[in-house]
């Protein structure tokens, strides 16, 4: 209960402040150019890795995303930048 | 993105191939100790391939360990690398120093002058006074003192207005405007005649002072008076000077003879040739490329491309040549013209032209040219007042 009292009034304060809610909330950040570069900040892990499907870790869920020939370009604590032809993205 | 891979294939990296069953724990807990990969290609369900800096790769080990998977080197890039498989030739290292010693050395040089701004100077003119002053080709660029250099040189040619030496990499540009000299002041307050420059009948009289002497249609001779600047009045006893001036157009006449020989040493190249190719500047050339020459009679042709050159041999070999007499008499006159034409002011315009062929003994052929020309003979001479 008072979690989510804290979660309403961080969401509401980064609101008012126009602070950039991935960090105020740790949530991921998802940036995609077209559909062959996806770059994932702030994520928590690879759970699944293979060219066709690629499951990342978040603070929401797990990311997964379908695709063909996808590589993993680089990776580093908390980025990911998959390139190759993303079809599909869902959040579970 | 071309920093990063330079700098990439400066630290220099690896490909590493991972092989085990969960290789996403791999990635997992290489990324969690703060290991960069990067290129990650997973080849199928049991393999991945990946990038890993060389310092990430040693730290591997442990995780290696932990998770039960093979990891091995495909590749190594990176300067690193290749400055390891060089470690034992230190004459290599050496050679790279002196190269760079002697580009960095070359480079305070003056290799070229050049001048800009020319119009009625002659650039050589320029270019032979700044070799005096001692900007030349392969000068020391510190020994260069712009502003005296560019003083000097207004002061030693005064047709040049503003100078300005400018030494970009081995190059030293001259930039020059040139002044417009004031027109050369008539002195007209000393008196003088016209004489007449040389032999002639007058044409026209343009007389703008002094009195004339002669008319048109009189034959004079050099020295002749022909306009005179003692001017005698009848009505009064006066006498004034003046400084005489005008122009008197005179026919004139100009002879010339001129020979040829019937046959004609023709020089004919064989077409066969031989080139050395040197690298350098004036007497400090060396030859890089050396062919023999085995020719006893050749044609030299040398070119100039920045600091090569090339000298190209050219086998020659001399025949004797009939001449064509069409031709002949066509060349004949021409040489005479050319020879009347340097003897003539340049002013003069040629009214008449005859010309007279001869074949002397069979052997050579001569003409003799004789030219009408219409030229101002006028020239100015002091009068001695007492």
């Amino acid at each position: 209960m008072r979690r989510k009292r804290l979660e309403r009034m961080k969401s509401t304060v980064t609101d008012i402040f126009e602070l950039p809610r991935e960090i105020m909330m740790n949530l991921p950040k998802i940036t995609m150019v077209g559909s062959n570069q996806m770059l994932v900040e702030n994520h928590k892990g690879v759970i699944e890795y293979t060219p066709q499907r690629i499951r990342v870790n978040s603070s929401i869920g797990v990311i997964r995303v379908q695709g063909k020939d996808m590589n993993l370009k680089n990776i580093a604590a908390d980025d990911i930048m998959i390139t190759g032809e993303v079809k599909m993205i869902e959040f579970i | 993105m071309f920093f990063y891979i330079l700098w990439n294939f400066l630290v220099g990296y690896v490909i590493i191939r991972v092989e085990g069953l969960s290789l996403e724990k791999f990635i997992n807990l290489t990324v969690s100790r703060g290991i960069y990969l990067w290129g990650i290609k997973r080849q199928n369900y049991t393999t991945l391939t990946a990038r890993i800096s060389i310092r990430g790769f040693k730290q591997l080990r442990g995780i290696s360990h932990k998770i039960r998977c093979r990891i091995r080197i495909v590749d190594k890039r990176g300067l690193p690398f290749i400055l390891y498989r060089y470690r034992r030739r230190k004459m290599l290292a050496v050679g790279m120093l002196v190269c760079l010693c002697i580009i960095y050395g070359l480079s305070s040089f003056v290799w070229t002058v050049d001048v800009e701004g020319t119009e009625e100077v002659d650039p050589r003119m320029v270019l032979a006074e700044l070799e005096s002053l001692g900007v030349k080709p392969g000068i020391f660029k510190p020994h260069i003192d712009n502003m005296l250099i560019e003083n000097q040189l207004l002061v030693r040619i005064p047709e040049l207005s503003w100078a300005s030496l400018e030494i970009r990499g081995s190059r030293a540009i001259l930039r020059v405007r040139e002044s417009v000299l004031p027109p050369a002041l008539v002195d007209r307050n000393t008196p003088c005649n016209i004489v007449a420059a040389k032999d002639g009948i007058i044409h026209k009289m343009i007389v703008l002072d002094g009195q004339a002497a002669v008319g048109p249609g009189q034959t004079v001779k050099k020295g002749q008076l022909l306009v005179s600047g003692i001017i005698e009045h009848p009505d009064t006893i006066g006498v004034r000077y003046v400084h005489s001036m005008g122009q008197i157009i005179a026919r004139t006449w100009y002879q010339q003879t001129v020979e040829l020989s019937l046959k004609e040493p023709y020089r004919q190249r064989t077409g066969r040739k031989a080139e050395i190719k040197y690298i350098g500047w004036d007497r400090f050339k060396i030859p890089y490329r050396k062919e023999e020459i085995p020719y006893t009679d050749y044609d030299l042709e040398v070119h100039k491309d920045g600091f090569f050159l090339t000298e190209i041999y050219h086998e020659a070999e001399e025949i004797q040549w009939n001449r064509n007499i069409g031709k002949m008499k066509a060349k004949l006159e021409e040489m005479a013209v050319e020879a009347v034409r340097k003897s003539m002011p340049k002013r003069a315009k040629i009214i008449d032209k005859k010309v007279k062929y001869d074949i002397i003994d069979s052997e050579k052929a001569i003409a003799v040219i004789n030219i009408e020309a219409l030229e101002d003979i006028a020239v100015q001479q002091s009068i001695e007042t007492q």
